[in-house]
């Protein structure tokens, strides 16, 4: 019997690995995306929501949420890092010429969308959810208590405040177009990686995979641009 | 018709190689790809120089011993066709023709155009096949097989094992000729009883190999002149999912 150390270090593991994250994490943005829609409905619907969040089950849940996430990310950039220098070590002299007739410029871009992605990620967290950079929109989280009812952080002023700054929102906006090619060609890959694939399914994956790359893009980007043109204030 | 070619050259596994600009003069359109090549070789053996080499045995499109990249294209521009079934009447007078040999660490030069496969038959040794005791074969009917089964079987026996799947994969990845042969004993019965561990074995196969992992990027596909589907790489990728939580070998 193999043993399952083998198992997880062949490429074919590595990359069901990065399937089965890769879609967790796209559960994730639509997830967040529903939340981040909350701000065209006011101050008090965001702000309560996000306040639910981080005091749902006394605080724990945002804790199991975020070890997920974590572990989907670790595992998802370890085995991307991983199977991309195989794949180059796989091919050591390049062709003088070579002629593209099915990969996509998102296809091939995958490793870069994502290590862009990453570094995003990184930098959003240290806005939104430390307080690191860019503190003076930042608003400190109250510890979460059931009782405490009258200090919601205003979460709304905070996304407002930062999203003012074009420099802030123009970042944004870009990150969000890398989501939007990572995706145009992860979810017809992750189908297809994980084995659900005949003729009925490929042209749905097809369609819905880059739309839906679309739409989380442009519903992210939404935000920022509602506030800079006035819309959201 | 008039060309210039610019041919791979290597003397060997260790030479680094290099490409070397060769003009050949009154190429009939009616030659073929390997045709043409023979014409240019009778000319350097005339003049002393060594031929090049490039591996070739039916010239029907059959064997899948040919293969060259032809412009960046395994086996040439044409789909679906071999580069000894590509024929002069696809270029035309004054074109300058790149032909490289497939690159990938688990294919390694041997000469010029030539290329060690020796990695695909040790994957096929890993399970490309069935066991069955000889002796008599059984009568045809007695193990129906539904068309459907049969005609999936036969569409992914047709791979001549060329490797131009593993030529065209920017990961030089051989995930389609592997599929190829798993799923044609995967969609028959007789292929059943040794299914998981076939596909653990064949898969591990390729990456001992030094081949690359699958992108999904399908230039595999775009490339095979036998027109193996990508079908066969996502229920390869589900019998060795299966065969890692569910096998018992
Ligand atoms: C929110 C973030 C992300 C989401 C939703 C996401 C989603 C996905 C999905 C669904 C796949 C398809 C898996 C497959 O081909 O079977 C994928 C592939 C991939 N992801 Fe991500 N990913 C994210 C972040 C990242 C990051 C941070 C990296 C950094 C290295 C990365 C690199 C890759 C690579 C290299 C692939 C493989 C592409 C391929 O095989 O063609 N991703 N991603
Ligand atoms: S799958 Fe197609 S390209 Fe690959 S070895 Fe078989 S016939 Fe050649
Ligand atoms: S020489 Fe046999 S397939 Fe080309």
């Amino acid at each position: 019997m193999k043993a399952f150390g083998e198992i997880w270090e062949s490429n074919l593991f590595q990359k069901w690995l990065m399937a089965i994250t890769g879609l967790l994490l796209v559960g994730f943005l639509i997830g967040h995306l529903s939340g981040n829609l909350l701000v065209f409905m006011g101050p008090d619907a965001i702000n309560e929501y996000a306040h639910g969040l981080r005091t749902m089950l006394h605080g724990t849940a945002i804790w199991i949420v975020r070890f997920g996430l974590l572990a989907s990310f670790a595992l998802h950039v370890t085995s991307a890092i991983k199977l991309a220098r195989r794949n180059r070590a796989a091919r050591p002299s390049s062709y003088n010429t070579v002629e593209h007739r099915a990969s996509t410029l998102a296809s091939r871009s995958m490793l870069y969308s994502g290590l862009l992605l990453l570094t995003y990620a990184i930098y959003h967290l240290a806005h939104f959810t430390w307080g690191a950079v860019h503190s003076e929109f930042y608003v400190k989280a109250c510890p979460p208590s059931p009782e405490c009812t009258d200090c919601i952080p205003d979460v709304y002023a905070m996304i407002v405040s930062s999203f003012q700054q074009p420099v802030i929102s123009v970042a944004y906006v870009l990150a969000m177009i890398m989501v939007g090619l990572h995706l145009n060609h992860a979810i017809a890959s992750a189908s297809q990686t994980l084995g659900l694939r005949n003729r009925r399914i490929v042209p749905i994956v097809r369609t819905v995979g880059p739309l839906l790359g679309i739409l989380v893009a442009l519903g992210f980007s939404s935000v920022p641009l509602a506030i800079l043109a006035g819309i959201v204030k | 018709m008039n060309l210039r070619l610019h041919i791979w050259r290597q003397s060997g596994p260790q030479d680094t190689g290099m490409l070397k600009t060769y003009d050949v003069a009154n190429v009939s359109e009616h030659m073929s790809f390997l045709e043409m090549l023979d014409v240019l070789n009778e000319d350097l053996i005339a003049k002393g120089e060594l031929p090049v080499a490039f591996d070739h045995d039916c010239r029907e499109g059959i064997c899948g011993t040919c293969g060259m990249v032809i412009n960046g294209r395994p086996h040439g521009p044409l789909a679906r066709t071999t580069a000894c079934q590509l024929h002069m009447r696809t270029f035309k007078d004054g074109d300058e023709i790149y032909i490289e040999p497939w690159r990938a660490r688990a294919f390694p030069v041997v000469r010029d155009l030539v290329v060690d496969r020796g990695s695909f038959d040790r994957i096929i040794q890993k399970g490309g096949f069935v066991s069955v005791n000889t002796g008599n074969a059984q009568d045809g009917n007695t193990l129906p097989i539904p068309k459907l089964d049969a005609d999936r079987a036969m569409d992914a026996a047709a791979c001549i094992g060329c490797g131009a799947c593993v030529a065209a994969c920017p990961n030089a990845s051989a995930m389609l000729f592997t599929a190829a042969k798993i799923g044609h004993l995967g969609s028959v019965p007789q292929g059943q009883a040794e299914r998981s561990t076939r596909a653990m074995n064949m898969v591990l196969q390729m990456d001992a190999e030094g081949f690359g992992a699958c992108t999904n990027h399908y230039e595999c596909e775009a490339a095979c002149p036998k027109g193996i589907s990508a079908d066969f790489i996502a229920q390869m990728n589900k019998d060795f999912v299966s065969s890692a939580f569910g096998g018992r070998d």
